[in-house]
């Protein structure tokens, strides 16, 4: 099993010692894969792994064995022994075989048993972790129009509408200014967040559907001694290597019948030359949007669900405490060759691209809360998080906030300015 | 809403699906049919005593209009209403409808349509590289009552499907009475290679230009491409079936209507329905499942096309004296999509163990009702493939699924 010169001593030692020889054969795919692309894992990830890791290297060959004795027994009712199953990597054949096992659901919950009893162990001997205040921003941008009836309908009973005062000359739009201010004073809640010494890789994300706000954002003075910079992805400036991959995908699906094959050559497709700077520079973002483009929900299609399951998968892999999602303006479908989605729509057909407007709004309504729902799966955001989205063409914002965050139940209407000090009271 | 504190890395698996989904309630409530279905109630009910014509089989017709995944919130709930015109306010008043069609199988489209057309929970690959398991209702009633391959047909837009899906591997059963298969949107997405690769994306801007790169994908002999059925030995088309689907292009190219997928699969249909008037037709409409793209608004586009195209279908029916008053047709969801907020990542996919995902409805209209009626009681998918095998005048073959009482035999 091939496994990266960059675990730590503690992980590599168990796996010498054998610790994958304890786990059942549906948790390794999983397992081979993290410790081989540990180099490409965010911190949070490495943590989980090697938690799960060294607390079944802590066990007796007794206890390991009835920690996962539920797995097991599902494996043989299942029969995945008989199974062209991949155990070293994580394969479209393997989730399909598991998903239509009659078995799945079950598999799925013995499954999670397991993380919980990793997750009780890890409470029990390194003590709950302090929570740290949380800040997620996302902005429905001018030109989308929203209707003020509807806007904040899927949010339901999550937050409480403000109204913001937008000064009339603000350049860049609200997000911008709230996360980056004026580049050069480092005035902006990113700036603040990322020259804090303590801040570690991939706490802070910016996702941009367009490029205005991470351009701005790279325009920030570097980050401080031992701390770490932002992840910044553009979905405009990553074009290039979005539609190289797409034609890459394009290729191969001609070329190649099993889905597999396609997935694993596109595993290996060198990104580096096609990405902006910062992502090419920074191996675990590289990886990120690889896996963003290779697990669908259409990110490799639409700048807004590019935005939406970016964000989603930051806060499965990487918990940031900051994150900025903006969405933006996609083309209408061209006539008769909108059906080819994997193919670059302006290549495939000369008419010229027309912005949707009304369906962009649509798309992006939806997709907002849906960045909110994605951080709220996880217990890190549980409590101490402030979600602000703005909807510029109205001047509003909905906030959804635990009840120390004064704005949770202060004034109904704020200045951008007024706005930011709470943000960046809470962040700090 | 609970959060959910574990770390869950097996998720990357697309198929680790979290069954704790978050669901919103609100959005579950069902409308309660018989408002809207008040009015015609009292429809007289001449069409019970109507004879059914006879032919190979009861001579009874049936046509199947599968859409892909649809959720309630978003069709048969009170918001969703405004989506489905059609379905809710032309159709649901003469129908018999069940509330509650539940999908309790493999909730991936090749599973999913070979569920219903077999009447069995079909667990094969999802890539339609296996064809199903036990015999589907187009190989009941070709076998049992020695009817024509002319006269069973599958037109399907969606790209999940092979030409497996007419025919079982189950033993004495196969191809040889399977159905003729045929998928319209892989003709357009051959068109545009084509058109691509050969430097001509020029035409593609052109209506003229597009009918004859959509002619000269169906005359060359890719047949692998297109995953048809309809060509002989040689790779060559029928020339009856040729000259439908040159009609059925045209029609389509020069309609200045919409052109996505559906459009040219009911296009199609319309034309198959004219020329060899089959005895049991199944649609597949799939411009819903550009969900999985993420764009909400084209999602929503997809429903109205279905509900306007199945309108449509139904008033073909009405007007084609081959299948007036003869005809059931049933109209279903493959399965709904995820909830909101689940882990799967909401509407974009149907992988959840959920309600969601699961409950859709279905809708039955035509000769096999016998007045219009509201079924709350839940049936399962795979009951209506013996229903139906049952009024084409099969023999019952062994099945998961039980005959819906409802339908008029």
């Amino acid at each position: 099993m091939a496994v990266s010169d960059t675990l730590p001593v503690s992980l590599k030692t168990v796996v010498e010692n054998g610790v994958l020889n304890r786990l059942p054969l549906t948790f390794l795919p999983f397992a081979n894969q993290q410790l081989r692309d540990w180099q490409f894992l965010f911190p949070n990830e490495r943590r989980a792994t090697e938690q799960l890791l060294l607390y079944v290297n802590s066990l007796s060959p007794d206890e390991s064995s009835a920690l996962f004795a539920e797995v097991t027994a599902l494996e043989e009712k299942m029969n995945v022994g008989s199974w062209k199953f991949s155990t070293s990597e994580q394969t479209i054949e393997n989730a399909s075989l598991l998903a239509r096992s009659p078995w799945f659901q079950e598999w799925r919950r013995a499954v999670q048993a397991v993380f919980d009893a990793t997750e009780r162990h890890a409470t029990t001997t390194e003590g709950v972790p302090t929570p740290a205040n949380r800040l997620v921003l996302i902005e429905i941008p001018r030109p989308l129009d929203l209707a003020a009836v509807s806007v904040w309908q899927r949010w339901g009973q999550l937050g409480r509408p403000l109204n913001l005062e937008i000064p009339p000359n603000l350049s860049g739009g609200v997000l911008q200014n709230l996360v980056v201010g004026d580049p050069r004073l480092s005035n902006g809640l990113l700036g603040k967040v990322t020259q804090r010494a303590r801040n570690q890789y991939a706490e802070a994300w910016v996702i941009d559907a367009g490029h205005a706000l991470v351009d701005s954002a790279l325009a920030l003075p570097p980050a401080g001694p031992g701390a770490a910079q932002p992840v910044l992805l553009s979905y405009s400036r990553l074009d290039p290597c979005r539609q190289n991959f797409s034609r890459e995908m394009n290729t191969m699906r001609k070329d190649l019948s099993d889905a597999d094959a396609v997935y694993d050559r596109l595993r290996k497709v060198n990104l580096v030359s096609w990405c902006p700077p910062e992502v090419a520079a920074d191996p675990a973002a590289r990886e990120f949007v690889r896996n963003l483009y290779l697990s669908g929900n259409g990110a490799v299609i639409f700048s807004n669900s590019f935005v939406q399951w970016a964000a989603s998968e930051a806060f499965r892999r990487a918990r940031p405490r900051f994150l900025a999602a903006r969405f933006g303006v996609r083309s209408k479908p061209k006539p008769f060759t909108a059906v080819a989605v994997f193919e670059n729509p302006d290549q495939v057909n000369p008419l010229p691209a027309v912005d949707d407007l009304p369906g962009s709004a649509i798309d992006a309504q939806i997709l907002a809360p849906y960045i909110w729902l994605a951080a709220m799966r996880y217990e890190e955001y549980a409590h101490a998080t402030v979600c602000v989205c703005v909807a510029e063409s109205l001047s509003q914002a909905c906030v959804v906030a635990p009840p120390e965050f004064a704005v949770a139940h202060g004034q109904s209407t704020l200045s951008i300015d007024a706005l930011g000090h709470e943000l960046d009271e809470w962040i700090s | 809403m609970p959060p959910d504190p574990r770390p869950d890395p097996l998720q990357e698996c697309a198929a680790a699906v979290d069954p704790a989904s978050i669901v919103d309630g609100s959005r579950r409530i069902f409308l309660r049919a018989a408002g809207l279905l008040c009015a015609e109630m009292m429809l007289p009910w001449a069409r019970a005593c109507e004879p059914l014509s006879t032919g190979a089989g009861s001579g009874h017709k049936v046509v199947l209009v599968i859409i892909g995944g649809v959720r309630r919130a978003e069709t048969f709930s009170r918001e969703g209403l405004e989506n489905i015109p059609h379905l809710a306010h032309d159709l649901l008043p003469q129908a018999l409808f069940y509330d509650h069609a539940r999908n309790e199988g493999v909730t991936a489209h090749f599973n999913a349509i070979s569920s219903i057309l077999t009447g069995n929970w079909q667990r094969v690959d999802d890539w339609g590289r296996l064809a199903p398991t036990t015999p589907t209702l187009f190989e009941q009633f070709r076998k049992g009552l020695r009817v024509d391959r002319s006269d069973t047909w599958i037109v399907a837009s969606n790209k999940a499907l092979t030409s497996l899906i007419g025919a079982s591997s189950a033993s004495g059963y196969g191809q040889e009475f399977g159905a003729n298969v045929v998928f319209p949107k892989q003709l357009m997405l051959m068109a545009v290679a084509d058109a691509l690769h050969g430097g001509r994306t020029a035409n593609m801007a052109d209506r003229d230009k597009i009918e004859a790169e959509l002619e000269s994908a169906m005359e060359g002999n890719n047949y692998e491409g297109l995953g048809w059925n309809v060509f002989d030995a040689a790779d060559r088309l029928d020339p009856r079936v040729r000259d439908s689907i040159r009609d059925a292009v045209a029609r389509f190219v020069h309609s200045g209507g919409p052109t996505s997928g559906d459009e040219l699969t009911f296009f199609m249909v319309r034309e198959i329905m004219r020329c060899f008037t089959p005895q049991l037709l199944v649609v597949v409409f799939s411009d819903v499942e550009a969900a999985h793209f993420g764009s909400y608004a084209m999602h929503l586009s997809g429903i109205r096309t279905a509900d306007r195209l199945t309108f449509q279908i139904w008033n073909e029916i009405q007007a084609n004296p081959d299948y007036k008053d003869k005809t059931t047709m049933v109209t279903l969801p493959e399965f709904g999509r995820d909830p909101d907020g689940s882990s799967t990542n909401g509407f974009f996919n149907h992988r959840a163990n959920d309600d969601s995902t699961r409950d859709t409805w279905m809708m039955v209209l035509g000769s096999a009702v016998d007045r219009p009626n509201v079924i709350e009681k839940p049936i399962r998918h795979v009951d209506l493939c013996p229903t139906l095998a049952g009024l084409l005048g099969c023999r019952r073959l062994e099945s998961q699924g039980t005959l819906l009482g409802d339908f008029r035999m």
